[in-house]
């Protein structure tokens, strides 16, 4: 069932896609309407996805990369459609729909089941809390990303003086520089509560809260690097294009530590053939 | 043709035929209430009429059943009541006829024959002649169903194209930068350099955009609390430069200063002070009074006369552009008005041919009055119901006939041969044409 609304979202995400790059390359306002119109139904598919597997099978609806890459979509589309409905820009929107198009596909060509038996460790309630919490930081960060790409390029044409058909889609300088401003501690947030969960969570299974896993070496690395954005931010006052450049930056980070390191190495975090293997520490 | 043609007329000059001597003689400012539009159509024998007046055109649109006649008569008319010289004046008159006269309008109407293309005012302009010559009654059904459907198409230009889109005055180009760099300028801190005849105009302007007190610097401080004083900003002399810079948010500079007054290095020492927030400067001055190496620094963004010039310049190429693409909703828009107006053409020759049948259904009918008295309520029903299906089936024909004719543009022969072959004259004369603008026809081209 979940499954179906799932697909439907899906492919709610891709005509969105369609419609926001038709619309990037025409700049015809209509279009872009229609565009965010498919982000709001798929978005409402999705969420009824989710909401299902969730009642359907219980915590466990966070244990599998299809079911992280899934939630990850959810919360780009789901923030991407609240800086809408505050400040809309069609801009934003032709970048977050490719990029949930692209992670609903990934997910899809994922499975959805798990395959064997599930490790006692993870039947616990700090799953769900430490995935949300980890997953609400890194789309946070997706949407600072694509705000800094956006700057850049704003940036860069008015510097240059090519004042044309993007430049005047795109957002003012100022819009995007508080997005990223307020982006920053939100995420930055986020990525704390997700790591303190996932210690809290070792603790209570192996006793111990920190045991220098691939994943939380990375991750801890990522909130170095996210709390020295916030301190140049907060207390030297980086702002603009050099603010933009290391969200993009940060975003890489993230992105490696996210999927990246999952592939490369193996620890508590490894979804190896997709299934889940336990290695106790 | 029994029914009397009906034919749009556009008369007018504009900026590309005349120059403005002759465009403000033949200008009808006077026409508040409409009384020379009433004027014109009644000495004129025009059916309908408006006249629109603005600072770049005067037309007078009009439906008349002569057009050539008209328009000689309305150049008599306009030449008298502005005591000018006929024949002089007549190489300046434009004359548009039928489906050219409309496509004439609906291009006014949506900007596509303005001076500065896709400019705003038009629209409104011409809805005010509308509706003041509606008040004063000199349109009726087709100039109101043109004036429509003229304004619908104006609407669908402004929304499909992007012909109204882009900036093309040096101050809007600005204003819009300006917004894409700061955002809401409203709170914005704007910093005028030199206290010039320039200063003034830009602060007269700046004034309708930032609502906080413009901040003047000038080398003589008395200039600068003049022109402080005219706008209620505050006036600095110009060993403040540096401070002001570290404040303002937009800087126009404008002194008549020979070196620059504002220099990388210094610019530099302010950016710090700023902590890099950004800062939009222009640059009117000639020779310049911003060093332009200043745009390299990270957050300023220096603009001059010349960079602003060649985005209008731009901006009017691209407005070109997206007039071809305008031009295209024009036709679709004047195809479809003018297969209205055709229509209006067969309407009456539909009524009157139903009515022929109708009537010689119901002699017929009342002919078999005595044979079928013994035919009981419901089979006098069905008899009913049985005559009209024939009359409705046997009309069927000629009607799609003549309608079809809108095709092949060869309606007055098809509408014609209709009426004689049915025998229709005594009928269709009996239609005033107004008549047959029935809703039933309009519903049938609403699209």
């Amino acid at each position: 069932m979940h499954l179906i609304f799932f697909k439907v979202a899906a492919i709610f995400y891709l005509l969105a896609s369609i419609v926001y790059v038709t619309f990037l390359l025409r700049s015809e306002s209509s279009k872009c309407l229609s565009g965010f119109g498919f982000i709001l139904a798929g978005l409402v598919a999705h969420t009824i996805s989710i909401v299902h597997l969730f009642i359907a099978e219980g915590f466990f609806a966070m244990a599998t990369g299809f079911d992280a890459l899934s939630l990850f979509a959810w919360l780009v589309v789901a923030i991407h459609t609240t800086i809408q409905f505050r400040d809309p820009n069609p801009v934003l929107g032709s970048m977050a729909a490719p990029i949930a198009t692209v992670l609903m596909l990934v997910a899809s060509t994922l499975s959805y089941q798990i395959t064997q038996p599930i490790v006692p460790v993870l039947k616990s309630w700090w799953l769900p809390i430490h995935v949300s919490f980890a997953l609400a930081g890194n789309a946070v960060f997706t949407i600072m990303a694509m705000a800094g790409a956006m700057y850049i390029f704003q940036e860069r044409l008015i510097k240059r003086k090519k004042i044309g058909r993007f430049h005047r889609i795109l957002p003012s300088l100022e819009t995007l520089d508080t997005l990223n401003r307020r982006a920053l501690p939100i995420g930055f947030f986020f990525l704390t509560l997700g790591i303190i969960s996932g210690a809290l969570w070792a603790s209570s299974a192996w006793g111990s809260y920190w045991n220098w896993d691939p994943k939380e070496t990375w991750s801890l690395i990522t909130w170095f690097a996210y709390a020295a954005m916030v301190h140049q931010r907060l207390a030297l006052g980086w702002r603009g294009k050099k603010a933009a450049m290391l969200a993009l930056a940060g975003f890489a980070l993230v992105m490696f530590t996210f999927i990246g390191v999952s592939l490369l190495f193996v620890g508590h975090h490894s979804f190896v053939s997709l299934a889940l293997r336990m290695v106790p520490a | 043709m029994i029914r009397p043609t009906h034919d749009f007329l556009v008369l007018g000059i504009n900026h590309n035929t005349a120059p403005v001597l002759i465009r403000e003689k033949v200008s009808f400012p006077g026409n508040h209430d409409g009384a020379i539009t009433r004027f014109l159509t009644q000495t004129g024998g025009l059916l309908e009429c408006i006249v629109l007046s603005t600072c770049n055109r005067s037309e007078i649109i009009a439906v008349t059943k002569d057009p050539d006649s008209s328009a000689e008569n309305l150049i008599r008319l306009v030449s008298e009541i502005h005591g000018l010289n006929q024949d002089r004046i007549r190489s300046y008159f434009y004359i548009k006829k039928g489906p050219e006269a409309v496509r004439h309008l609906f291009r006014v109407t949506s900007s596509l024959d303005s001076m500065v293309l896709g400019e705003p005012q038009i629209v409104g302009q011409v809805k005010e002649a509308f509706r003041r010559d509606a008040t004063a009654n000199t349109t009726g059904p087709l100039l109101n169903r043109l004036m429509h459907r003229a304004f619908f198409t104006a609407k669908r230009v402004r929304t499909e194209t992007g012909v109204a889109l882009s900036a093309v005055s040096i101050a809007y180009v600005a204003v819009e930068l300006a917004k894409k760099i700061l955002g809401d300028l409203e709170q914005r801190q704007a910093l005028l350099v030199g206290a010039g005849e320039m200063a003034e105009l830009t602060a007269r302007y700046l004034a309708n955009v930032v609502k906080k007190p413009i901040r003047i610097i000038n080398r003589t401080f008395e200039n600068a609390c003049m022109l402080a004083s005219q706008f209620e900003g505050s006036a600095d002399s110009i060993e403040k430069l540096d401070d002001a810079l570290a404040m303002a948010d937009m800087v126009i500079s404008s002194t008549g200063s020979c070196d620059p007054i504002i220099r990388f290095q210094q610019m530099k020492a302010v950016m710090r002070r700023r902590r890099h927030k950004p800062i939009f400067m222009i640059d009117i001055a000639i020779p310049r009074d911003i060093e332009p190496e200043v745009n390299d620094l990270d957050g300023v963004y220096l603009y001059n006369i010349d960079d602003l010039q060649s985005v209008v310049e731009e901006n009017i190429g691209e407005r070109r552009l997206e007039a071809e693409k305008a031009g295209g909703i024009v036709d679709q828009e004047v195809n479809k008005f003018i297969n209205w107006t055709r229509s209006l053409e067969w309407a009456p020759t539909i009524v009157a041919l139903k009515e022929k049948f109708e009537e010689i259904r119901t002699n017929e009918m009342s002919k078999m009055n005595g044979k079928l008295g013994s035919l009981n309520e419901a089979e006098k029903d069905a008899i009913e119901i049985l005559t009209k299906a024939i009359i409705n089936k046997i009309a069927h024909g000629p009607i799609s006939f003549m309608k079809q004719s809108i095709k092949t543009k060869k309606i007055n022969q098809h509408v014609d041969f209709v009426q004689r072959v049915f025998g229709l004259d005594e009928f269709v004369s009996d239609t005033e044409p107004e008549d047959a603008k029935t809703s039933e026809y309009e519903i049938d081209h609403r699209n």
